[in-house]
């Protein structure tokens, strides 16, 4: 259970040269701004062949389900049974979290870009879409020929995600969508972008509860984006806004193409986005480790190296005991995934815990480095603050708390509201 | 055109974190520390066996003599195209020197009807480079070392680059069957991709041990060695010797010291 299959075993091999010379070499002009980071990921799937190993199973995905629409049976596809190659098979999810903690012991903005792009767009897109919706916008995300984007969060709701004011009205067998998204990761440069709003039909009782991810193309009338916002880390991930101005759009934009509540799709989407976090925090913690005791043990001071002083040594040992508890929970999460045994208050204990472990080993690691820990040219420096974003995106640590509080007063028969209260 | 490939797993000196400590028996090293790769040289023969077969069609099958945990590098170089593995393994090989090493090769090879063996020009923890020309001797067939270009001429000949001092390629053609000891840096080591890891999980790793591979116990090992390797030691620092130490900032300084005062700069 703590051990990597043979597979994966290879497949990390595989990934860490690639991500030490390949990505490393372009992690400066991705931070600049210099590269899109699309072109970096069209990279990564040519060399890793992504692309051509989910055709396939994509064709056969969207022929399945076209044949039970066509006996009236809806069924949901997922990029777990993509990656298993045949329908019906699951693939280990520990395929993921390597994947993520490889690429964020280098790049944590290349994972947070690659993760919205297929874990979040494409992944939205399969489970919700039909299967013309799939063969339409999902191929192109899968073949790396179009970047997609996923927008839940607003100006004004953030934490309290399910406040959102994009509205879509009803009007003939079209819908009128107006508001705004914000901090949406690939919103920039996205071609393809999911976009969740509220259905106005002027009954506050029953819109409240009718929120529906659509689909919108770039080029779209009335569909425009904000540059990419200046962010304190993840400066290689373009984050943006999207604004929503009289864009028109017909039923076949609608995932699902019917109005049924999008509200726990967009919930499975967060979860999907909470799980990823352990993972990259476990490559940012196991980079910063390898970084510190790598210069504890060459850094001399007064004579002796540092890694002989006692208070270094409790840094990278504090350090080490993060990525011992971080590597474990993303194993057990794993394995809670492959049991169909996950629950949400373990998902946001583990996002909780990774996410500010993953910030404090970045700033001891700083801290053990001094001066040069502070200066760009340490990797260590970067990753800190890349670290930060896990704390924020994908629910704040916060609202994991009052999730898990929430569940634990639960099974005692009390309901709680995220809001502060009893759920009304 | 079938292809053999033979490849060797040993320790990754990329890592400037690996030490080399010899072990109790004073014939070995301190193995437990070391992570392990593919050797160097043989990655470029297993890319030069992979681009040949994508061209001319035919089947790569990689050969290994090694313990389980060398299944590693043989699944990596299945995942980037190879078709089937031979392991040669037994507690007997231990200590095998070129001779007997090339013997064990030859066990597995000689049935296998290909029409080329490629092994790298040397391993990167010993250091022989004899073992790819041995090995065309049991097998009778010509052979080419430190080749770094193959283009296929007909049926029957290839035509090979060999890179000599200074870079300069010297061609020559040579009929097949034949050996061909690959040089680094004659083409770019593909990364497995995850399609192929997948399917590499799947294809056979055939292993073979002592019985197998039809030799008895005196022409293996140590006993079917010509050359027995007796100890290891650490080379004591001579008097002409300095060993500068320091941080790095320290060490080139006192280096660019040394240059200047002998007035080689």
């Amino acid at each position: 259970m703590f051990e990597l299959s043979e597979q994966l075993e290879l497949i990390q091999q595989a990934l860490r040269p690639y991500c030490e010379k390949e990505l490393q070499s372009k992690v400066d002009a991705l931070e600049e701004g210099e590269l899109p980071v699309f072109e970096l990921m069209k990279d990564f799937d040519g060399v890793f062949g992504i692309s051509s190993m989910l055709a396939g199973p994509l064709k056969k995905m969207i022929e399945r389900k076209r044949k039970k629409e066509e006996e009236g049976v809806e069924e949901r596809g997922s990029i777990d049974e993509l990656l298993g190659g045949e329908v019906g098979t699951a693939i280990d999810p520990m395929l993921l979290f390597v994947v993520a903690k490889e690429l964020s012991r280098v790049s944590p903005s290349f994972a947070l870009s690659f993760g919205a792009h297929l874990g979040l767009c494409g992944q939205t897109i399969l489970s919700k879409g039909t299967s013309d919706q799939i063969e339409k916008y999902a191929l192109p995300i899968f073949a790396f020929e179009k970047m997609g984007c996923w927008g839940l969060t607003e100006p004004e709701a953030g934490s309290d995600a399910f406040a959102l004011t994009t509205t879509a009205v009803p009007d003939g067998d079209q819908y009128v969508l107006n508001g705004s998204k914000t901090f949406i990761t690939n919103a920039p440069y996205a071609d393809i972008f999911i976009v969740y709003a509220k259905i106005d039909r002027g009954d506050a009782k029953t819109d409240k509860r009718m929120i529906y991810p659509f689909v919108l193309e770039r080029g779209t009338q009335g569909l425009s984006v904000g540059k990419p916002m200046h962010k304190m880390g993840m400066r290689g991930s373009p984050t943006g806004e999207i604004f929503l101005d009289d864009v028109r759009v017909g039923l076949d934009q609608l995932l699902g193409k019917k109005e049924k509540t999008g509200r726990a799709q967009a919930k499975e989407t967060l979860a999907s986005e909470r799980e990823e976090a352990p993972a990259m925090a476990w490559g940012i913690i196991e980079r910063c480790l390898d970084e510190s005791v790598k210069y504890a043990i060459e850094r001399k001071q007064f004579g002796r190296r540092l890694v002989e002083f006692q208070l270094i040594q409790d840094k990278i040992a504090r350090m080490y005991v993060h990525l011992e508890n971080v590597r474990n929970l993303a194993y057990k999460q794993a394995w809670a995934m492959r049991e169909g045994r996950g629950s949400l208050r373990d998902a946001c204990a583990a996002k909780f815990y990774a996410s500010a472990a993953a910030v404090e080993v970045g700033m001891e690691a700083i801290q053990l480095m001094g001066g040069y820990g502070y200066m760009h040219e340490q990797h260590v420096e970067m990753l800190t603050r890349d670290a930060k974003l896990l704390m924020i995106g994908g629910g704040t640590s916060e609202i994991q708390l009052l999730n898990i509080a929430k569940e634990l007063a639960r099974d005692k028969g009390v309901k709680l509201s995220l809001a502060g209260g009893l759920q009304v | 055109m079938n292809i053999v490939v033979c490849v060797k797993q040993v320790p990754d000196t990329s890592d400037p974190d690996t030490e080399v400590h010899i072990d109790g028996t004073g014939r070995g090293v301190d193995q437990s520390k070391f992570s392990f790769v593919i050797n160097d040289a043989d990655n470029y023969a297993v890319e030069e066996a992979i681009l040949l077969k994508e061209k001319h069609g035919g089947e790569v099958t990689v050969v290994n003599i090694g313990g389980e945990a060398a299944n590693q590098v043989i699944r990596m170089a299945l995942a980037k195209g190879g078709d089937g593995a031979v392991r040669l393994d037994d507690e007997s090989f231990v200590y095998s020197d070129v001779v007997a090493t090339a013997r064990l090769l030859k066990s597995a090879i000689k049935d296998l009807g290909c029409d080329l063996v490629l092994t790298g020009c040397m391993a990167s923890d010993d250091g022989y480079g004899a073992v790819g020309i041995a090995l065309a001797q049991m097998l009778e067939v010509p052979h080419a070392a430190y080749v770094k270009t193959v283009e296929v001429v007909d049926d029957k000949k290839l035509k090979v680059g060999r890179e000599l001092e200074g870079g300069l390629l010297e061609m020559n053609e040579i009929e097949m069957p034949c050996l061909l000891a690959i040089q680094t840096g004659g083409n770019e080591p593909r990364y497995a991709s995850f399609k192929g890891i997948r399917e590499a999980s799947k294809k056979e790793i055939k292993v073979m041990d002592l019985a197998a591979t039809g030799l008895s116990a005196d022409e293996v090992g140590e006993s079917g060695s010509v050359a027995v390797m007796t100890q290891y030691s650490v080379p004591e620092v001579g008097d002409l010797a300095e060993m500068i130490e320091g941080d790095p900032a320290e060490t080139s300084a006192k280096l660019a010291n040394i240059l200047k005062e002998k007035g080689l700069v």
